[in-house]
């Protein structure tokens, strides 16, 4: 208790989260089945995908309902680079990032130049037409079948062989990176360039008079969440050993956009407890109902409709209240700010 | 550097059939307080949008310190070193107001490292926190932009504006919706910037106008009707019939 006495709630809430995910392999098992050791693995992954969708929406201002597509290029980069050329594992996944960032430059040179709704009729256009490609063009990608691929090894020296065949060793790889990922994308968000992704999305008028290329801001957003959205295709295709047409389509890009917002777009770990919460939903009561989806559904709209900050959002208010009762004299201040990323900054 | 500050040449906006500003020619030799009033409609605002690439101009040209900035877009013309308001206040309402600045003066930069902490531009934030001070915002520097009230918006605006260190800076209508103490507080702020910059104000409240400026553009109909000191500007007849009309019965002897 005395080393929690220290921390702001938050912290605390966010040292038992890395305590959860540094253990589960070990925790899990004694609660519940085996497989939930993968689901958490999956939940990390999804993760990643939702925060690329968060950089674009929470911080950036555009909903890009296209993530889908980088996530897909992701998948097809690192397994076309196994299945066909033999690549070993470290160049397979580098190419897979190239690939998905590649195609963010390309398509975002075009979709950056909109906002709003027209932003995500493009995105989700984009990706349209790259899933209908994938699927037509079976003999490269095994269209709707999917294409299944033999794991390189991550690493072999001599006879020592570490491979993601190894169930713990699947997930502290994956936890690895998306920990590390997650830890760029903090670097990012407190950097001027992260500052510059807030000033567009607060007011692009202002931030072009004071200097700031709008459009540059906005390509360069979308190229590092192609980058995020790109790696976590990577972990998902090897995760799951193959990659689908069906990776790139746009629901998948609308999961990632739900995830985020449920879990508090423009909050960085919002989009892990969003695809945590909604993916144990999913675990949960898809073996009872196979309309499960309309639960989703309805978490959604009453999410939209009461909670617009997600379940960080929640969280905070409700430690804020439970703070406010003893000792409120203690505290600065607890403005009422806007509920978004930007409370950390206004508190500084 | 010889040469005006600001020189505009026959520019021309035309909106559909209306001609918003009209082969406009308008010289700024630098130095001083510059305010420029004009009844409504006068196409005072349109004119800072064509020299600040809000709006493209149908003709004309305009050298600022000797370059064309006709059809350059606004971040370009920011970084040429013009910065100004809004007549519309705008700021970045759910900022605080330290990162508002902040952003400001770290929008010049032409490389925004994604890996350094923002926090650690030690220079930027000494910039920012001099300039909240100059405003008299510096114990507002943790409030949310947008709960400030109106008055704070536009000083806010005015500390963003600066914070680009611009050369010349527009105002448009910095003391509109003002309460009397507040307009006093921000016309003393401006007098000192024009010390040190050059500053062109829109402005309806005349007696800040007559008070501050040291020279006065009169703009009427998209065009530019006279211009001089204060004193001429307040004894020029076409100035009053411009913004009273012209009496009944000489309109009739006109006609």
């Amino acid at each position: 208790m005395g080393m929690f006495g220290k921390l702001e709630p938050m912290q605390a809430l966010g040292l038992l989260g890395a305590l959860f995910f540094l253990t589960a392999p070990y925790a899990l098992p004694l609660v519940v089945p085996d497989f939930w050791i993968n689901i958490t693995a999956e939940i990390l992954i999804w993760s990643l995908f939702a925060a690329s969708v968060n950089l674009l929406l929470g911080y950036t201002g555009l909903l890009s309902f296209g993530q889908a597509l980088y996530f897909g290029m992701g998948a097809y980069g690192v397994s076309l680079s196994i299945e066909f050329w033999h690549f070993s594992f470290w160049p397979a996944a580098a190419v897979g990032v190239a690939v998905a960032m590649l195609s963010a430059v390309v398509t975002g040179v075009f979709a950056a130049r909109l906002t709003w709704h027209y932003f995500a009729i493009i995105t989700v256009v984009f990706s349209l037409i790259f899933f209908f490609v994938a699927v037509g063009w079976k003999d490269v990608t095994g269209g709707d079948d999917g294409m299944p691929f033999t794991l390189p090894p991550v690493l072999k020296i001599g006879g020592f062989e570490l491979t993601l065949l190894d169930r713990t060793f699947q997930y502290y790889f994956i936890l690895a990176v998306v920990a590390s990922c997650f830890a760029l994308m903090h670097r990012l968000l407190q950097s001027p360039l992260g500052k510059a992704f807030v000033a567009v999305r607060e007011n692009a008028a202002r931030a072009s008079l004071v200097g700031y290329n709008p459009y540059m801001v906005r390509l360069v957003s979308f190229v590092f969440a192609g980058f995020f959205a790109g790696v976590s295709g990577v972990l998902f295709a090897l995760f799951s050993r193959y990659a689908s047409a069906h990776f790139l389509f746009w629901t998948v890009s609308g999961e990632g956009v739900v995830w985020a917002i449920v879990g508090g777009a423009g909050t960085l770990f919002g989009p892990v407890l969003g695809a945590a919460f909604l993916i144990i939903v999913r675990e949960e009561l898809s073996v009872y109902w196979e309309h499960y989806l309309l639960v989703v559904g309805v978490i959604v709209i009453l999410c939209v409709a009461y909670a617009p900050a997600g379940i960080m959002g929640l969280l905070r208010k409700g430690i804020d209240r439970y703070r406010r009762r003893p000792a409120a004299a203690v505290e600065k201040k607890s403005a009422d700010a806007p509920a978004d990323g930007n409370r950390k900054e206004a508190r500084r | 550097m010889t040469g005006p500050v600001l020189k505009v040449e026959g520019l021309t906006k035309t909106f559909g059939g209306l001609v918003a500003v009209d082969h406009v020619d308008f010289t700024l030799p630098g130095g001083g307080l510059h305010a420029i009033i004009g009844p409504n409609g006068a196409g005072k605002t349109t004119f800072f949008n064509l020299i600040s690439g809000f709006l493209p101009a149908t003709a004309g040209r305009a050298l600022f310190l000797g370059q064309d900035i006709i059809g350059k877009r606004p971040h370009e013309i920011s970084r040429l070193g013009i910065a100004r308001t809004l007549q519309i206040k705008s700021v970045f309402n759910g900022l605080s107001v330290y990162d508002n600045v902040w952003i400001a003066a770290k929008g010049q930069s032409t490389f925004l490292n994604p890996f350094r902490a923002a926090s650690s531009y030690t220079e930027v934030a000494s910039e920012a926190a001099a300039l909240l001070d100059e405003v008299g915002l510096a114990d507002r520097r943790d409030e949310i932009a947008g709960n400030l009230s109106y008055g704070d918006v536009a000083l806010l605006e005015i500390a963003i504006a600066l914070a680009t260190k611009p050369k010349l800076l527009l105002l448009d209508e910095p003391v509109s919706g003002m309460s009397p103490g507040e307009t006093e507080r921000t016309v003393e702020i401006i007098k000192n910037c024009s010390k040190r910059l050059d500053v062109i104000l829109i402005e309806h409240d005349m007696e800040v106008v007559f008070g501050a400026a040291d020279v006065i553009t009169v703009m009427n109909q998209g065009a530019i009707l006279c211009e001089g000191p204060p004193n001429a500007i307040a004894k020029d007849p076409s100035v009053q019939e411009a913004y009273l009309g012209v009496p009944e019965d000489e309109e009739a002897a006109d006609a």
